[in-house]
């Protein structure tokens, strides 16, 4: 226990009076910050410096990094178009009074995301084909839809629960109203819920969706030429890590700072006369 | 036959018998005030007027067709009742012009200039042509509750329910609720106004209904009402607004 002094002060109250007060904490905190960035950034100059090869970065950028980032940018943007088109309906199921559609909106969130990822994927792309006969399935590449299918089904699940939040937030008196003017169910809510439940959900959506990109490096298992298996490849010939690791940490940001951009300006878009 | 009938209608809330055998019957034209404790049931009424809530006795007829039906065309219904809400209900990602045209277009399937010449001229007659490209956050309470009748008004209801609109604003904006309100009245709407604005009710209303405990107790003209009511409830009711 502390001492009590004649004022009722506690030695607690006098430490946090002279040690953590607002001036010494903010002091604190950029000196941490200053000396994090100087640490980080020495760390990433010398390894820039002594560790990456410039010929060989020259090198490799083109075609097979270029080819790499532009592939993974391409099963993103399927990915994300696709999971959040069907996230939409993922938490419109979520929300429906129906049993049977709560009930297996429910089921397909709980199986997406209570098991991996990766699983996911080697079931599309080994379990699929499987149904056929030995060669005769017709998909000649199919790792690259089988990607596109896993990331999408996964991230549904995802989407849909931000996508239900969302609409739960929005206040019941929105649909009410919608309804007393005469609006059809799906009517109030593509007009009146939905919008407001999609900025409510935004958030939880874009960061979703950073993570929808980080997930095509899974893609390395089931043999799409993404970022990682480039990565691979060049090490293994090279016996260099530090120069593809550089690539693939510029071509990873190379997305996710721009999809960040994207999502702040879809929020200050839907800033109705500004409440928020 | 009345415009709006509630014939023996009886709603619960599970095991809570909210409306008991409430009959009441609003004529064309007519300005039909409620009022009643808290809890009284009055909103649950005009809930029910327009089937927000559903009801599990008894019918509720609107035009001598039957509103409770589980087999009435209900959307078709409801653009015949408009209903302005305590919390305003705007909508917040639309215009003050495109809360008033949203259902016109959508559900009238007005093309876009016509809803828009009619919702300005709505807007105009609440007062609030200047703010018709506003937001509803960028607008008053007052001014939100009267874009509210506004949208309900250009559904061209037969029938117009008021629900405590004037409950969650600051004093000093009641005012131009009523009027507009009153305005409104006088101009032949069917009205079924649930108020705590005696002032109102009195000047305004051609039957106060007194609600108490799901019941309809007293039904009376105001001079009545508030001069010398007919029953004991109304008589208590009335000695607690002194
Ligand atoms: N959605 C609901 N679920 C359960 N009980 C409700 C619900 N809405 C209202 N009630 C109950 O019904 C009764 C009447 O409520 P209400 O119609 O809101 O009264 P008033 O508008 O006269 O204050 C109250 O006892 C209230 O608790
Ligand atoms: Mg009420």
């Amino acid at each position: 226990m502390a001492e009590s002094y004649s004022d009722g002060r506690t030695a607690d109250d006098e430490f946090q009076e002279q040690f953590l007060n607002d001036k010494t904490l903010k002091f604190a905190g950029a000196a941490v910050a200053t000396l994090f960035t100087l640490v980080v950034g020495l760390f990433i100059g010398a390894i820039i410096f002594t560790q990456v090869d410039f010929g060989l970065f020259v090198e490799i950028i083109y075609p097979q990094f270029v080819n790499a980032y532009l592939l993974v940018l391409g099963i993103f943007l399927a990915g994300s178009v696709l999971s959040i088109i069907a996230g939409i309906f993922v938490g419109l199921g979520r929300v429906s009074k129906t049993r049977v559609t709560n009930t297996v909106a429910s089921g397909y969130v709980e199986f997406f995301r209570g098991t991996p990822l990766l699983f996911q994927l080697i079931v599309i792309f080994f379990g699929i084909p499987a149904f056929w006969p030995p060669g005769e399935f017709p998909i000649q590449n199919w790792a690259i839809p089988a990607a596109i299918i896993g990331l999408t089904l996964n991230h549904a699940a995802y989407v849909g629960e931000a996508v239900r939040g969302g609409i739960n937030a929005v206040p019941e008196g929105q649909m009410e109203a919608a309804r007393s003017l005469g609006m059809s169910y799906v009517q109030s809510m593509r007009e009146v819920v939905l919008p407001q439940a999609w900025r409510n959900a935004l958030a939880a959506i874009g960061n979703d969706q950073v993570i929808l990109v980080k997930d095509t490096s899974l893609l390395t298992v089931i043999a799409v030429p993404e970022l990682i298996s480039a990565f691979r490849q060049i090490n293994s010939a090279t016996f260099d890590p530090w120069t593809p690791i550089l690539l693939v940490a510029i071509a990873y940001l190379g997305i996710t700072l721009p999809l960040g951009k994207v999502v702040r300006y879809l929020e200050a878009r839907s800033d109705w006369g500004g409440d928020r | 036959m009345s415009l709006l009938e509630f014939d023996k209608v009886d709603k619960f809330f599970g095991d809570t018998h909210v409306l008991k055998d409430v009959d009441l019957n609003v004529e064309e034209g007519e300005v039909c005030v409620i009022i009643g404790p808290s809890g009284s049931g009055k909103s649950t009424l005009l809930r029910c007027a327009n089937r927000l809530e559903e009801i599990q006795d008894g019918e509720i007829r609107l035009d001598n067709q039957s509103i409770s039906d589980p087999n009435a065309d209900i959307n078709r219904l409801r653009q015949r009742i408009g209903m302005v809400f305590q919390s305003f209900n705007l909508f917040p990602h639309k215009t003050a012009l495109e809360n008033v045209t949203l259902a016109p277009t959508k559900v009238k399937g007005l093309d876009e200039s016509t809803a828009e010449k009619r919702a300005e001229s709505l807007l105009d007659r609440v007062g609030l042509s200047a703010q018709s490209n506003s937001y509803p956050n960028q607008l008053s309470g007052g001014q939100q509750q009267r874009v509210a009748i506004a949208r309900a008004l250009a559904m061209d209801p037969r029938v117009m329910l008021f629900d405590e609109v004037t409950s969650a604003l600051d004093p000093e904006l009641v005012g131009e609720v009523l009027d507009v309100m009153q305005g409104l009245a006088e101009e032949g709407m069917t009205m079924l106004v649930v108020t705590h604005e005696m002032g109102f009710a009195r000047e305004v209303g051609d039957r106060i209904v007194l609600m108490a405990d799901g019941r309809v107790v007293e039904d009376s003209p105001p001079e009545v009402f508030f001069e010398n009511p007919t029953t004991d409830r109304g008589k208590q009711f009335l000695s607690k607004l002194l």
